[in-house]
């Protein structure tokens, strides 16, 4: 009969007192993930939607072409009315 | 039932009891967490998607700027000169002569002559058009020839002197349209100029079919 109290002692001091301490332990730590998770699925939902200009890239790149192609017929007009340097001195 | 069965079977009851709370609250903790990680996973799933392109279009974008650069460069050195070309350079972005031409290594070092310092873009560039102008004439190592905040004056001494001291004597600008005071009956044959200008013009252009040789 000892033994049965020593047993519930031990059960009620020691055991309960641990698990609870255990079990706390990753409640709060799983607790303390979720405000992380949400700031990081909001950041990464704020950064898809600053991303949505990306598909004008493709806008800058058709200008891009057509600004070079300008610029390129501008310089072969250029290079037929001016004077190359050495041709001059 | 003795004393010490109950006080176990109390005992396990508040441990299980002690389990089952932490527990719900941690998967409910855990729930919560898998809900944000779908959102989480959704939205990077969304920018890889969007950023998917960009490195081609950004290198596609960089290839035609290298190119106009390029020919840029190559243009600026045929038609001035390196050592000009570094001297227009550094005198429209002051500084900027240092880096030199991409294309062109070690026309950084080169010692640029003084020509926007003193002059201008629009001096400048008449002087470089008319090369036999006279502020084309100083050397760029002299002193400067005029303020370069009055730059307009300058430019305007390219032209004759009755536009600077007497505007009003030159002719007006023909005025044009339905309000002008001369107007003009349609040509019955647009194209073709019913006399030619000089000692060589005639009133009767039939009469000299030779003579309608000036077509527009």
């Amino acid at each position: 009969m000892t033994l049965y109290w020593i047993g519930d002692a031990v059960l009620l001091l020691v055991v309960l007192p641990v698990v609870v301490y255990l079990l706390h332990g990753v409640l709060r730590a799983a607790r303390s993930i979720v405000p992380s998770v949400d700031a990081i699925s909001a950041a990464a939902v704020a950064g898809s939607k600053d991303l949505d200009a990306t598909a004008l890239l493709l806008t800058t790149q058709d200008q891009a072409a057509r600004t070079i192609a300008g610029v390129a017929k501008y310089g072969g007009s250029l290079d037929v009315i001016l004077d190359d340097a050495d041709a001059v001195s | 039932m003795s004393g010490a069965g109950v006080v176990l079977i109390v005992a396990v009851v508040l441990i299980v009891a002690a389990l089952a709370w932490y527990l719900i609250w941690t998967i409910v903790a855990l729930a919560r967490i898998t809900k944000g990680l779908d959102r989480t996973i959704a939205a990077v799933g969304e920018i890889i998607d969007k950023t998917a392109p960009v490195g081609a279009v950004v290198t596609t974008i960089n290839t035609s700027l290298d190119a106009g650069v390029s020919a840029l460069e190559g243009l600026l050195v045929k038609k001035a000169g390196v050592s000009d070309a570094i001297g227009l350079i550094d005198g429209l972005y002051p500084g900027a002569g240092a880096d030199g031409l991409r294309d062109f290594p070690g026309s950084g070092e080169t010692t640029a002559p003084r020509i926007a310092e003193v002059y201008t873009r629009g001096v400048l560039t008449l002087a470089r058009l008319g090369r036999e102008a006279p502020i084309a004439a100083a050397s760029p190592n002299g002193p400067a020839l005029r303020d370069p905040s009055r730059g307009a004056g300058a430019a305007m001494g390219l032209y004759p002197e009755l536009r600077q001291s007497r505007p009003q004597k030159m002719p007006r600008s023909p005025v044009i349209g339905t309000d002008a005071p001369v107007q003009y009956e349609p040509s019955e044959s647009p194209g073709v100029r019913r006399r030619m200008p000089g000692a060589a013009a005639v009133l009767d252009p039939e009469a000299r079919p030779d003579a309608d040789a000036g077509t527009v």
